[in-house]
């Protein structure tokens, strides 16, 4: 063999620019929140589940048909207090009205209310939170409104309201959003100044970015975990808020199924009959804890620091 | 000014400017009586200890941090206080700033193309987006960063890279002046001299004129025409970079360049470090201010001092002309 065979070799050029590739594969927030989501089987399950139930009890109803005031065998005294069985899913009630039609129509309104209240709070108590976080002018009188709206007791506002407004699904989502909405933007204006002098954003101000863009490019993406974790834990406390309203007496009204008003109407034959009592407050429990499961781990997922 | 001086185009003025935080007796002077030109072209380095006020004064000119009294000049006109919204554009537009930490002066959240291409958007400084991906393309070219970059977010990028990500942020802007705070401390050793020569490349190029905020004084000999020592907010000498190291003569300048390490351990072994004593200076309670000790040579002095200073230097300068 030609060991002097210097053709063999070729000389490798230097490229400087080589050493700036990045191996990594590319990195997408979106993608990658996804892909954390369904790695963990159980809050899959549960997330299917959740759908699962959400879509029954916005369908079941509407076939049913059930309404509080319709009691077609309220004399028909075999129908009434059955117990759970096969023809009858969940038994009937003391009006001989079917539970399981109750409660669906209950859970539907319920979900409705508290997704519907949770939008609007977080429509409007953001981009306040936002600014307010962000402009010390605003500060100073805005922290002003929220001391004043904060200690307003809760109950007392929503008996006036559901005096004025009178009972119904407008005036409950009225009463959980006319002041319910100062406190998610106090939460993000105190989450926006903790990261609103950060060296990035001087950054930005040295480029001319004005302040709405900051807050839109700058701090809201950094904030979409936290803000996750707020939706998950207020839609399931608003389904409870609604349930103790309606309990109350506040709420919508006997006209309207609701979780709270099946909990509230079937109390009192909590001992002679428990399963009227405990199948709704299951339900209500199943609903919620999905809920904030399946949110947790959605606002888990929206942190980047978990993408690893 | 001195005489050489007096021909050169000034471009930044910093007129006895103060800085200060809080107010009553939480008030706290973080810059005394700053009163200093940058000409066009030069590198104006300021150093100091950690503390002394350097990026304080920086941002001061950045706009950040306003002024409690005195005034900044930019071409000629005061860009402190309040100014017109079009000048306020054309100020940030020729003004721009590379900062210390490229981990957190780099948007997380946005890719590259945003981070690099936020001015072009606060600006409308392209006219379709076909020359706006050609702006960005330029401006990565020039830091040695690729196209294919653009996608990427600034955690997938190392030190070095991302300073770089922020030089092209600060160029694409097209400015005249920048004010780099620290730009180098917060890098690895091995990629200081890269991110310094792609600073001097580009002054080159774009005839830019740098504040060059720094402790390490040994990368200020290597990168800077004239420096400025500021110790506790108020400057106290100011020269050309070659003079200053020849000739220090505030005590704390002596103190401070003593304090440079050599990467010799013979010398290092016999460097003696000068601790900086205050009551050394006068005490007779007499106003200080900048005295032209040699031409272009300034020093923060009483008249008293002035007279040593002006012995001390002409001593130098006769030992240094024997050897």
């Amino acid at each position: 063999m030609d060991i002097e065979n210097t053709n063999l070799f070729e000389f490798a050029e230097f490229d400087e620019l080589e050493s700036e590739h990045i191996a990594a594969p590319a990195y997408s927030y979106w993608k990658s929140v996804w892909r954390t989501f369904f790695r963990d089987k159980f809050t899959v399950a549960v997330a299917i589940f959740l759908l699962f139930i959400i879509g029954f009890a916005l369908i079941q109803p509407t076939i049913s048909g059930y309404s509080p005031i319709v009691a077609p065998n309220i004399n028909n005294s075999s129908m009434k207090f059955l117990k759970p069985s096969a023809e009858h899913i969940f038994g009937t009630d003391h009006v001989g009205n079917e539970v399981f039609d109750a409660v669906w129509a209950g859970a539907r309104n319920s979900i409705i209310i508290s997704f519907v209240c949770t939008a609007i709070n977080m429509l409007i108590g953001i981009p306040i939170g936002a600014l307010w976080g962000f402009s010390k002018k605003m500060d100073r009188w805005m922290i002003e409104v929220y001391n004043v709206i904060s200690n307003v007791p809760f109950l007392l506002l929503a008996m006036i309201l559901s005096y004025v407004l009178g009972a119904g699904m407008k005036s409950l989502i009225i009463t959980m959003t006319c002041t319910e909405w100062i406190f998610v933007a106090y939460f993000i204006r105190t989450q926006v100044m903790i990261i609103r002098d950060r060296e990035y954003n001087l950054a930005s101000k040295c480029l001319g970015t004005k302040t709405w863009t900051m807050i839109t490019k700058n701090i809201l993406p950094y904030l979409i975990s936290v803000i996750m974790t707020y939706v998950s834990r207020q839609v399931p406390s608003l389904i409870s808020y609604e349930v103790f309203l309606s309990y109350m007496g506040l709420g919508l009204g006997t006209t309207n199924a609701s979780l709270g008003q099946s909990i509230a109407m079937y109390t009192s034959y909590m001992n002679g009959y428990p399963h009227l009592f405990w199948i709704p407050v299951s339900v209500l429990a199943i609903i919620s804890i999905s809920l904030y499961i399946v949110g947790q781990k959605l606002a888990d997922a929206a942190d980047p620091r978990t993408h690893m | 000014m001195s005489n050489n001086n007096t021909d050169r185009e000034v471009i930044v003025s910093i007129k006895h400017v103060d800085i200060s935080f809080g107010s009553g007796a939480k008030k706290f002077v973080a810059v005394k009586d700053a009163n200093f030109d940058i000409y066009k072209g030069e590198t104006f380095a300021l150093v100091g200890e950690s503390g002394s006020g350097k990026t304080t004064l920086g941002r001061a000119i950045m706009r950040i941090n306003p002024c409690s009294a005195g005034e900044i000049l930019f071409e000629g006109k005061r860009i402190s206080g309040n100014i017109s919204a079009e000048e306020d554009r054309n100020v940030v537009r020729s003004i721009q700033m590379i900062f210390q930490d490229p981990a957190a002066s780099l948007n997380e959240r946005a890719t590259i193309d945003y981070c690099i291409s936020e001015g072009l958007y606060n600006f409308h400084l392209y006219k379709d987006e076909q020359e706006r991906v050609a702006k960005v393309d330029r401006a990565l070219k020039e830091v040695g960063l690729l196209p294919e970059h653009k996608s990427r977010y600034p955690h997938e990028f190392s030190g070095g890279q991302r300073q770089r990500v922020g030089i092209a942020r600060a160029m694409i802007m097209e400015p005249k002046f920048i004010v780099a705070d620290e730009p180098i401390s917060a890098l690895d050793v091995s990629i200081r001299a890269q991110v310094l020569n792609l600073m001097n490349k580009l002054k080159k190029e774009k005839d830019l004129t740098y504040l060059f905020i720094a402790h390490d004084l040994s990368v200020v000999r290597f990168v800077s025409d004239r420096i400025a020592v500021i110790h506790l907010g108020e400057i106290v000498e100011i020269a050309e970079a070659e003079t200053l190291f020849e000739y220090p003569l505030h005590p704390y300048t002596i103190s401070l360049l003593s304090a440079v390490p050599m990467p010799d351990p013979l010398i290092e072994k016999n460097r003696k470090h000068i601790v900086y004593d205050p009551s050394v200076l006068d005490q007779s309670g007499e106003p200080r201010e900048m005295r032209e000790v040699r031409p272009g040579h300034f020093v923060h002095c009483t008249e008293k001092e002035f007279e040593g200073y002006c012995q001390k230097a002409a001593q130098l300068e006769k030992e240094k002309g024997k050897a």
